[in-house]
Order: structure tokens, then sequence, then C-alpha cells
């Protein structure tokens, strides 16, 4: 179960406040939320995304200054979170070159999972692009229906009638094509 | 992975023991404070080594020395509370910054008048005062302490528009140096202000955006 914005401002304003149980309530709440944020940019570096993670409760811990109460607190939150990603990426582009995945995929000898990935989104690519973005982010991303709903602006029962549409159009597309 | 559970645990655990209250304005009181301390190292410099404009009661009778600080200190003001805006991760809006063009205005407006009502052979005399070649250079340079005192105030703070932020708490240094600095400098015109001081407040904040990216990362 996600926190949310509202249970999540309360804490920090309380542990802005001094109340040091608030603000480890806080930041166990926020673990979940910035490893799926990083998850999500950061597909194939698990060790980065929690190192990633933790810099970013330290930065949170050690920025509670610049937290406007009247202001949303998961705003203020992501930006940080962009701020360490951008940091990150910068800092390791300077040390270490980055292929792209699917350069990584071939020379690591994943072929296959590169090609399972380009079928994934050529059969995407057939259906609408909200329909193909409720199954991407639920069925391949992994998030759940109210994340999912949540990045894309849509309500719940938005994105659970577009995956379940989806899925049955590829299906019916993979029956066709296979007979 | 599991190894890896217990390190963040761990680290919440430990960052849980150390939550001291953060009272409403902390922000704007730390970067007051390196302000104020850069300020204080700008003046004891334009007192001790510039020295104290000798007539600076009368001058304070006078209308151009009244105008230099409003100009100084309206910039000054303006660009004070960018920074503020600035230090925080998520910005409000900056166009706010466009009233900074106010000021600019009104001395322009004053300097078309006293250009009006003087002969123009004097044109020059008045542009360039008897301190043009210095003034950009000392604003400059008495800019800097403030400015180190605003990346002291940064070490706490979370911007993320390095640059900008960079070229405001330039600005910001640029005006209140000047505003300083009027304390010395005699010169009357308002061309005079409107150009040589303004220089010196712009290359502050140019400065400072240079180095802004490299000095503000956290």
């Amino acid at each position: 179960m996600q926190a949310s914005e509202a249970q999540l401002k309360a804490w920090m304003i309380a542990g802005l406040g001094g109340d040091a149980t608030a603000h480890e309530l806080l930041l166990r709440a926020l673990v979940p939320l910035l490893t799926a944020f990083y998850r999500r940019r950061m597909r194939d570096a698990d060790s980065d995304v929690e190192d990633l993670v933790q810099e970013t409760l330290i930065s949170v811990h050690g920025k509670r200054a610049t937290y406007d109460r009247d202001r949303p607190f998961t705003a203020w939150l992501y930006a940080i979170a962009r701020y360490r990603l951008i940091d990150h990426v910068r800092r390791r582009r300077l040390s270490v070159p980055i292929e792209d995945v699917e350069t990584i995929l071939m020379t690591e000898g994943f072929e296959e999972a590169l090609a399972a990935r380009m079928d994934v989104e050529a059969l995407l690519s057939t259906l609408s692009p909200k329909q193909a973005r409720a199954i991407r982010d639920t069925q391949v991303e992994g998030l759940s229906i109210a994340e999912a709903a949540q990045q894309a602006g849509l309500g719940e029962s938005d994105v659970k009638v577009s995956v379940h549409r989806g899925l049955k159009a590829l299906a019916a597309r993979l029956r066709g094509e296979s007979h | 992975m599991k190894n890896r559970d217990i390190n963040t645990e761990d680290l919440i655990r430990s960052l849980s023991r150390d939550v001291p209250r953060v009272p409403r304005g902390a922000l704007g009181r730390r970067l007051a404070l390196g302000m104020v301390a850069g300020a204080l190292v700008t003046a004891l410099l334009v007192a001790g080594v510039l020295g104290i404009r000798p007539d600076l009661h009368s001058a304070m009778h006078g209308f151009s020395f009244w105008m230099k600080w409003t100009y100084t200190a309206s910039l000054g003001i303006g660009s004070v509370m960018a920074v503020l805006r600035l230090a925080r991760p998520n910005p409000q809006s900056l166009r706010a910054l466009w009233w900074l063009s106010v000021p600019v205005l009104l001395l322009a407006g004053i300097g078309i008048g006293e250009l009006a009502s003087t002969p123009s052979r004097a044109w020059l005399a008045m542009w360039l005062g008897a301190s043009w070649k210095v003034c950009p250079w000392l604003v400059l340079t008495l800019a800097m302490p403030i400015f180190i005192g605003l990346l002291w105030s940064f070490r706490r703070m979370a911007p993320t528009r390095l640059r900008e932020a960079g070229a405001v708490a330039g600005l910001a240094a640029g005006a209140w140096a000047a505003t300083i600095y009027c304390l010395h400098c005699p010169e009357v015109s308002a061309i005079f202000v409107l150009t040589w001081y303004s220089l010196g407040i712009l290359l502050a904040a140019g400065i400072g955006a240079l180095l802004g990216p490299k000095l503000m990362r956290w």
C-alpha cells in the first residue's frame, strides 16, 4: 500500500517539528516509492537503484530545511530524486562508459532477451497508445494499477479497462497470426 | 539482496537518530547569516582599504546618494528573493525577476533627464566620472565575500538549477556589494551608476553563473 501525499506530508512536518518517530516512518515509506522511481528509469542496474535510494534518503534527511510546509511534499521529494538521478548518471558517464541496453544485452549473450523485448514492443505498437502504455506499465514494468494510473494521469478503472481490452486485442491478434 | 535491505534499514535507523527541530524560516535565516557575514567583510574592506567618503554625512542629505542606494538595494532585495526560491529543489516561478527591470528603467529615466539638462560636451565626463575604470572591478571584488557567504549558506540548500542559482547568488552579492561601495564612491550621475555599477553587478552574476554548477553541487 503506497503512502498518500497527505500522510507523507504529515510525517514530514512532524519530523521538522522534531518528531524522530514520524521522520523514521517517513523515510521508511519513501523506500518503495524511490525504488519504483529509480527502477523504472534504471533497468538492469539494481545495485545502482539501491545506491540511489540510499543517497536520496540521505539528501531528504540532510536537506529537510529546504522543504516548504505550505507546498506539496511529493513535488519536493521527486525534485530531489530527479536531481540525484541526473547527478548519478553524470558521475557515471565521467568514469564509466555506458552502452545502451540493447548493446549490453548483445555483448552479454542475451540476444533472446533483446528479441523478446522487441517482440513485445512490436505487438504493443499495434495497440492504441493508451492501451499500449497501460500494458507496458502494468505487465512489463510491473507497476500496480494505482501506480500506473497515477503516472498516466488516468483513473484506476480507466487503466484496468485499457489493460483488459488491450490484452484481449493482443490475444486475438496472436491467435489470428498463429492460425 | 537481503544484505542491502539491511543496509537501507540501518541507514534509516541511524538517520532517524538525529532529527533536530527545523523552525519555519530556517532557510531564510541561514541565507541571511551567510550574506550578512560576507557583507561585514565587504564593509570592513570598504572602510579599511578604500575609505568611507569624507563627505558622507552631507552626501546623505543629497539626491544622488539615495538614488544610488535605492537602485542597488532594490536590485539586492529582488535578487535575494530569487535566491530564496532557487535554494529549494523545486523552485517556484522566477517570473517575478522581471521586476528587477523597474529600478533599471527608473534610473535610465533619471539619466535621460540628466543628459537633457546637461550640455552635450559635458556628457562624456559625466558618463565616465572619475572612476569608471575601477568602479566595476571594485564592485566585483567587493562582491566576493558576500558570494562566498552565500556559498556557505547554500551548503545546506538543495538547488537543482545550479546555473541560475549561481547567477542570482552572484547578482545578489554584486548588488549588495555595490550598495556598500556607495559609502566610498563619490560619483553622482545616474548614467555613471547605470553603466559602471551595473557592469560590476552583472560581472558578479556572470561569474556566479559560471561557478554555480561546480560549487553548488550536493
